[in-house]
């Protein structure tokens, strides 16, 4: 039986959910199974988290010098991160406000004005309309400085140390109160260059999965999995004894990811993890051996570490170097590795789809070994063909596969709930999930808009 | 004209009858017998950017020497590699084959190639050019080349990409 279509012509989607709806969704130890598969839920995600929070759209060396720009997403937006003649970064909607044509197609540009291939509709960098053809032809009533005319620019576009967020909200907390100690992980970042900048540099990977969006943040803090998902990249390299001292041409690399994956629950039990406020969490690393080791003394490290020496002192590089993280996550889409130079963003496709951009950075003022290791890391986690991703891709599928029939309602994400205490900044055993509980605090906050008594992650 | 080495005139039937092989060992899932055909310094490589030219300043979709494809041979038959449960099925297509001489002596073969890859779930096409580095190989038991490099350039290599399961 078909729905009444009201008189107005309008749509007959039912409302969407209230605020109550949403937040009988989540209780302490478990989530339902609709904030992964209901399409009314992920529309509402689109418009309160990814178009209210503060979501990484760029990092500044992807658009150097004036009249740059870069295609990237703001939740489901097709969106341009450009920066005008000034110097001055936008982030404007990637439609012509003519007849809604894609303006810009590929990937990177550099341009003064962007040029609607249609009918030539000129917008400045910041989203202004500058001209239109046949100008006489409009009605009296058209004008150019209308801001309706305008390319949708974000309100909000704030920069710390060069990586670029936007919000789509007027106003709302600061970058820096959002970001709280996670700007720790992005100074990390940042510190261990010895001229104190970083580029995003060696290409990158856009990789889609049938899944939602937050099963890639909550399986990355995560360490309980390992050593299950990765059983078989774990064991190839086991199978395949090595002396690191033998000179390879990736110098070892793939077989120290593969076989770190295989640390036993009681060495991952050991690993910090740390819940932060409004969703963001980071583990200890665990990349003990050879070159990617916190310790590793090579030729190349060496003098990567004597040239942060020279920038900054023995003390102070010391203790940028002493940081040994793996991911620190700063919710809902960004994906931080300082220690290896790695980012990935989270883009939200459908409830069932998402696409996972991982890029690798170079080090400015560090040696040449430095970025291919950085270069050959992304390989070994993050390619399409990495050993190590296919299993997790394969396990979001397997997730998102087992809930679509509805048959199983609730997840469970108890596992550690009675260790930790308090709200905040909150440390943890390495074999918790309280990242994913603090994931669906903020989720909560966002999306039923209220304030939730303080309880335990 | 130095002409100190005579260049001995390309097989073409051979050339081919090789890169058929090849690719069916990988339809076969003879995943082991596919290793053999690399030299000891073979490379197996898929770019991640279109006619890149450095292997180690860009990140590649598979970039491996033996040291690592043995390791992802010994993957492709662990009892719970997730991702190839069941093992994807592949059928290769080549075709317009050139050959040329290339140095000491080794066979330069460029193919049109087709992926064709079934896997729980759905299918995934590859396509792209596949440049092989052959060298002379020592007979029957060794085959009649052996491979120094395998490159292949997917049209849609810096595209978004699902996840590539099996060599290919």
């Amino acid at each position: 039986m078909s729905r009444p279509v009201s008189r107005s012509g309008d749509n007959s989607l039912p409302p969407p959910p209230g605020a109550a709806e949403i937040a009988a969704l989540v209780e302490p130890g478990r989530v339902h199974r609709r904030a992964y598969t209901d399409r009314a839920i992920f529309d509402l995600e689109m418009e309160r988290i990814f178009g209210r929070a503060w979501i990484f759209v760029a990092h500044a060396s992807q658009i150097p010098g004036p009249n740059d720009l870069i295609r990237t997403r703001l939740g489901l937006r097709d969106v341009l991160a450009t920066r005008d003649a000034d110097g001055r970064v936008h982030v404007v909607e990637n439609r012509c406000t003519h007849r809604g044509t894609t303006l810009c197609s590929v990937e990177r540009a550099n341009a003064a004005s962007l040029v609607c291939p249609y009918h030539a509709w000129t917008f400045a960098l910041d989203g202004v309309l500058r001209s239109v053809p046949h100008r006489k032809s409009m009605p009296a009533s058209f004008d150019i400085a209308d801001p309706r005319l305008a390319l949708f620019r974000a309100p909000r576009v704030a920069d710390y140390r060069g990586f670029i967020f936007a919000s789509l909200a007027e106003d709302g907390p600061s970058l820096e109160d959002f970001l709280g100690d996670m700007t720790d992980a992005l100074d990390n970042f940042i510190d261990r260059a010895p001229d104190g900048e970083v580029f995003q540099e060696g290409g990158l990977f856009r990789l889609e999965y049938r899944g939602n969006w937050k099963l890639h943040h909550e399986n990355a803090n995560d360490t309980m999995h390992p050593g299950f998902v990765h059983e078989s990249s774990v064991n190839a390299a086991r199978e395949d004894s090595r002396d690191y001292a033998e000179p390879v041409f990736d110098e070892h690399q793939a077989h120290v990811q593969m076989l770190s994956n295989g640390f036993s629950v009681r060495e991952w039990q050991s690993l910090g993890l740390q819940g932060l406020a409004n969703g963001h969490s980071y583990m200890d690393g665990f990349y003990t051996r050879g070159i990617l080791s916190p310790d590793r003394d090579d030729p190349i490290s060496r003098s990567y570490r004597d040239a942060l020496e020279a920038a900054r002192g023995r003390e102070a590089a010391a203790g940028i170097l002493a940081m040994d993280r793996f991911n620190n996550l700063v919710w809902p889409n960004l994906n931080i590795n300082a220690q290896y130079q790695q980012i990935r963003i989270v883009q939200p496709v459908a409830p069932d789809r998402t696409v996972v951009q991982a890029m690798c950075f170079r080090l400015g003022g560090a040696p040449e070994g430095m970025f291919h290791r950085a270069v050959r890391f992304l390989t070994n986690l993050s390619s399409p063909a990495s050993m190590i991703f296919a299993d997790d891709a394969e396990i979001f599928e397997k997730v998102q596969a087992g809930l679509a029939d509805g048959s199983r309602e609730w997840l469970d994400q108890s596992r550690g709930i009675d260790e930790a205490v308090g709200n905040g900044r909150v440390a943890s055993a390495g074999a918790s999930e309280l990242p994913i509980r603090g994931q669906f605090r903020a989720w909560l906050d966002h999306m039923a808009a209220r304030e939730l008594r303080p309880g335990p992650l | 004209m130095n002409g100190a080495v005579a260049t001995r005139p390309i097989d073409r039937a051979a050339v081919e009858e090789f890169l058929f092989r090849e690719a069916r060992l990988l339809d076969d899932g003879r995943f082991e017998d596919w290793l053999a055909l690399f030299d000891e310094d073979g490379l197996y490589w898929i770019p991640g950017l279109p006619g890149q030219t450095d292997r180690f300043g860009a990140a590649s979709i598979v970039h491996e020497d033996r040291t690592v494809l043995r390791m992802r041979v010994r993957r492709l038959g662990h009892p719970r590699a997730w991702s190839l449960m069941p093992l994807p099925r592949t059928a290769h297509m080549l075709g317009g084959v050139t050959v040329s001489p290339a140095e000491n002596g080794a066979v330069e073969a460029v193919a049109a190639l087709q992926v064709a890859l079934y896997r729980a779930g759905g299918r995934t096409r590859y396509d792209g050019r596949q440049t092989m580095l052959l060298r002379p190989g020592f007979g029957p038991g060794g085959g009649d080349f052996r491979i120094a490099l395998k490159r292949i350039d997917l049209i849609d290599c810096d595209g978004v990409q699902g996840v590539m399961p099996v060599p290919i």
